[in-house]
């Protein structure tokens, strides 16, 4: 037997630090394989930052379920006759602080090491690519601008919305995010990294794809294959679909990404005449799909009436009103009348004020309702498109039978 | 004795070495047993209460779309008030229990030092749970436990302002109790009880009394806030009309993060004192668990942003950061010195024994996931995920549970005169700690992977982790009627217990069980030091309190006849 000169038996000492070593980093090496995989470059500094406490935390996790399980068989005494007393030990010094020590050595370490990494994951990069994000119950609204093409109408840089966020592998893209009704928090699990959206306040974040969600390569992008953007703020009764409805998809290059960009600014230029076709391509830019359900644009929201055949609904819902005004002041005033079964929780889409996330231009009402109008079971249009805009031009209220 | 108690003019005292009986516990009563006993009563029924609703959370997350709740909010107001409830109703009076009961006796003191606020803060507690229950008369509250507004304010059903009212009471009631704990564990002790000879529940239980007394009133202030915003028109927390949502998460941080400690303080006191006793064997580092109770008390107030990690402002994450992780260092003191007292010790498998380490076992997992949830880059990952929901139930079950059991298994003889079961004990102890690691652990892997916390509806390639999480929850469930089936079976079929069952040294067991009417016969004397086990003072200690109160056969035999005859002659 090895004995140093203290008296103290090396072997089992060595014997326990290599497997609490040993079995650390077994426990930091297997543990990755359950994440998602690392699709920012921030996931691969924070993954290796969980790597290293993961090392030292499993090691010491080993060591101290070791020494209990160990000293609970070793030092049991079964005999219940016996009354004897374990020895008057009352402390030691040494070891005292070497477990003090030790400890405040690691936590310095990991204090560093997570402020380096920190640092880097929140330095601002080189020609940031900068996306407004709105959260709402329960649904989200990426807003994307043309900064060198001035849309005429409204001689500002063209705007569009979507309520998925696009980018491209090696984009350093800046989040700028607010919230209108509670607060919400943009989690990407790929991304590794989580901002809340709070209301009145302007939120930041940063993250650089670097793998694009074309996984099979065929250039098509579809939803199965991009990343979920989960909502991990408690918002309320949908708080669990509104991690289900959006998603980051990652084009495989910045061609890919500009050819996307170019197609929807044309789409905001140069709309369709037809207006149910302008509708259909305009709806998905508003944050229905959090809420309703409509199949033909493949929304599964839980929380707001079902939106499939609402063409033969309409004009059933409110006495005196037709299907066009019936969809018009829904959106408008949502609160004039409640389907039975469903609180009024849609936020009121108004047409004064294009800075509000909110906002809605009459021309898109008039399209949007075209579109709904369509939905029918025969699929012929419950209405006529002069009577929609005059529907549109129509002032209501809401009136006394909404309440919440 | 230090001082004397004077009993307030009428107060009539229950119980008088008879075991308290449930018309004692229905009554005002200012003796501090019976008000222990009370607490102990109305927090295990809130823990069933809590705990069926957490096994409804867990029946609806069997599958990730809703079928066993209505709609998204009926399942909101589950965890809301299932978080709500285990902490202010369950882990918060238990351990008051605790303080109530063993403290006064631990001090060889007759009662607390104010007793009618004693029985007074205890009777806020019913009332405040009966409001809290009467939220689903009114739309129960379902912004979660932390109720962040707006979502509190502007969105949520009226048993919300009921929930804010509950919890004014609560604080009220825990302000008034460690105030009582403060000036008795200051100016209660016996002669020859300087503060380092004190029981290491005693201090436990004072660091606590001290955080409550500084943090509860930040918790009151955010509370009037919240119902002024809900019911006078005020807007302190709508930015709309110029408030702010940062301002609720910081104030209710302030005092939900040293809230923690609150939990699980009066659970390391019951560790202290049951791995000592049941390993025979001297606390090792008496003055740094004491001290290192007082530096967690301290250094928790200066950690609380670390729960707004993503929404604080940036340049203010990383000082918090630094604070927090610097707490391991005394947290981890008291785990390496427990180590340390029970290591080369005389150990008995008893189901406090066994409980208390459990206790190490798991909450060390909870202490080392919140090291990493305290590093910044980290936590962005994890954050309001399955991870932190694993990480708190590691801290605040495997933790404070497991100590409140410990702490039922080591002073339920004390109480009632009868010892639990111990089979019984140790299937309650294997289902408890096979059902816990199971449901809490696989949490850790759906947070990584990337389930929020909070949902009913969820990602379907979350299920697996989600079905077994929910069927050793099922297991967790059940073994608590284990404990509660003992804690009924045994208070007439038990073994007698006798003063001293677990021949301790401090003076709680220098008195019969359960205690007289002033807890001693004459002035009690302290051993030296509450831990010098392995010493042959500490064997003639025991063998006096034996031989004046009785072995356990002494006493059986004696109260065949006329029961309790022995004590309080």
């Amino acid at each position: 037997m090895n004995r140093s000169s203290s008296g103290i038996n090396i072997v089992p000492i060595l014997i326990v630090a290599v497997v609490c070593i040993g079995g650390g980093l077994l426990i930091s090496t297997l543990t990755p394989t359950l994440f998602p995989v690392q699709a920012s470059s921030q996931a691969q500094q924070i993954d290796t930052l969980f790597q290293l406490m993961l090392a030292i935390g499993g090691g010491l996790f080993l060591l101290v379920q070791g020494l209990i399980y160990y000293a609970a068989f070793r030092f049991r005494v079964k005999d219940e006759n016996d009354r004897s007393d374990g020895p008057p030990i009352h402390g030691n010094n040494t070891l005292e602080i070497v477990w003090t020590a030790i400890p405040a050595v690691v936590v310095v370490i990991l204090v560093i090491y997570s402020y380096s990494v920190w640092v880097s994951i929140e330095t601002p990069q080189q020609n940031e690519t900068t996306v407004e994000v709105v959260g709402r119950r329960f649904a989200w609204t990426f807003t994307y601008t043309a900064e060198d093409i001035i849309d005429p109408q409204t001689n500002a840089p063209v705007r569009f919305n979507d309520p998925n966020l696009y980018t491209y592998v090696n984009e350093a893209l800046r989040l700028q995010m607010t919230a209108t009704d509670v607060n919400h928090a943009f989690w990407v699990p790929q991304m590794r990294i989580k901002q809340d959206l709070l209301v009145g306040r302007i939120t930041e974040m940063r993250f650089t794809p670097i793998l694009s969600t074309d996984t099979n390569g065929d250039g098509i992008y579809e939803m199965a294959e991009a990343f979920p953007l989960r909502c991990a703020e408690l918002c309320g009764d949908g708080h669990g679909a509104m991690g289900l409805v959006s998603h980051v998809y990652v084009f495989g290059s910045r061609e890919e990404y500009d050819n996307w960009f170019a197609q929807r600014v044309n789409l905001v230029l140069n709309p369709p005449e037809d207006p149910v076709a302008r509708g259909a391509q305009i709806l998905p830019t508003y944050p229905c799909s959090g809420c309703h359900v409509l199949t033909s644009l493949g929304w599964t929201g839980q929380s707001g009436p079902n939106l499939n055949g609402i063409g033969d609904r309409a004009s059933r819902r409110v006495a005196g009103d037709s299907a066009e005004e019936y969809i018009v002041h829904s959106i408008r005033h949502p609160l004039r009348y409640l389907v039975p079964g469903y609180a009024g929780i849609m936020p009121q889409f108004i047409e004064d004020d294009p800075s509000n996330a909110n906002y809605m231009s009459d021309a898109d009402l008039i399209a949007i309702t075209a579109y709904l109008c369509t939905q029918t079971a025969s699929g012929d249009s419950a209405c006529d498109i002069s009577t929609i805009e005059e529907a549109a031009a129509e002032e209501v209220t809401t009136s006394g039978m909404a309440s919440q | 004795m230090a001082s004397v108690v004077s009993l307030p003019v009428g107060e009539l005292r229950k119980s008088d070495g008879k075991p308290i009986m449930l018309r004692d516990v229905l009554g005002w009563s200012v003796d501090h047993k019976v008000i222990g006993v009370q607490y102990a009563l109305i927090a295990l029924f809130f823990f069933i209460i809590g705990g069926s609703l957490a096994m409804l959370i867990r029946w609806e997350l069997l599958t990730p779309a809703l079928d066993l709740m209505a709609n998204g909010a009926a399942y909101n107001t589950l965890f809301s008030i299932h978080g709500t409830v285990m902490i202010f109703l369950w882990v918060i009076p238990m351990s008051a229990a605790f303080g109530n009961y063993v403290v006064p006796l631990q001090l060889g003191a007759k009662d607390m030092a104010f007793p009618w606020l004693n029985a007074f803060a205890f009777w806020l507690i019913p009332p405040a749970g009966v409001l809290m229950l009467m939220g689903w008369f009114v739309g129960p509250a379902e912004a979660g436990w932390t109720s962040y507004p707006p979502l509190s304010t502007m969105f949520s059903p009226d048993g919300q302002t009921l929930w804010a009212i509950s919890i004014h009471l609560l604080g009220l009631s825990s302000i008034l109790g460690a105030i009582n704990f403060i000036v008795t564990i200051a100016n209660m002790r016996p002669e020859g009880m300087g503060w380092f000879q004190m029981p290491l529940f005693c201090w436990a239980i004072l660091a606590t009394s001290i955080i409550i007394v500084m943090a509860t009133p930040f918790l009151a202030g955010g509370l009037t806030l919240l119902i002024l915003d809900r019911v006078a028109g005020t807007a302190f927390f709508n930015p709309a009309e110029g408030g702010d949502v940062l301002l609720w998460q910081n104030v209710f941080w302030f005092y939900s993060h040293p809230a923690v400690y609150i939990m699980v303080l009066p659970a390391f006191g019951i560790l202290s004192d049951v791995l000592s006793v049941h390993a025979r064997k001297p606390i090792f580092g008496y003055r740094m668990i004491a001290l290192s109770s007082i530096a967690i008390a301290v250094v928790g107030f200066t950690v609380w942003a670390h729960h707004m990690f993503t929404a604080l402002a940036p340049q203010f994450r990383i000082p918090f950061m630094i604070t927090s992780m610097i707490i391991a260092v005394p947290t981890g003191i008291k785990v390496f010195s427990w180590l340390g007292t029970i290591w080369g010790g005389k150990i008995r498998w008893t189901s406090a024994m066994l409980f208390g380490l459990g206790f190490l076992s798991m909450f060390v997992i909870g202490g080392i996931s919140g090291v990493m949830l305290g590093s910044v880059p980290f936590d962005l990952h994890v954050h309001d995920t399955y991870f932190v929901v694993s990480h708190l139930h590691f801290v605040l079950y495997g933790g404070s549970v497991f100590g409140l059991y410990a702490g039922i298994y080591h002073w339920y003889p004390k109480v009632t005169g009868r010892m639990l079961d111990e089979r019984m004990g140790k299937w309650h102890f294997a289902l408890t700690y096979i059902g816990f690691f199971f449901t809490f652990f696989p949490m850790h892997m759906a947070g990584l992977a990337g389930m929020p916390r909070r949902i009913a509806v969820y990602a379907p390639e979350f299920q697996t982790w989600n079905v077994v999480i929910s069927i050793a929850s099922f297991v967790l469930g059940v073994s608590t009627f284990v404990l509660l089936y003992n804690m009924v079976w045994a208070l007439r079929n038990g073994k007698v217990a006798g003063p001293n069952p677990w021949r301790a040294l401090t003076l709680e067991w220098a008195t019969s069980s359960p205690p007289p009417a002033t807890n001693f016969v004459g002035d009690p004397v302290p051993f030296k030091d509450p831990y010098g086990y392995g010493t042959k003072e500490a064997a003639a200690y025991v063998e006096a309190v034996e031989a004046r109160y009785g072995t356990p056969d002494d006493v059986a035999q004696s109260s065949k006849p006329a029961p309790a005859e022995t004590a309080g002659d």
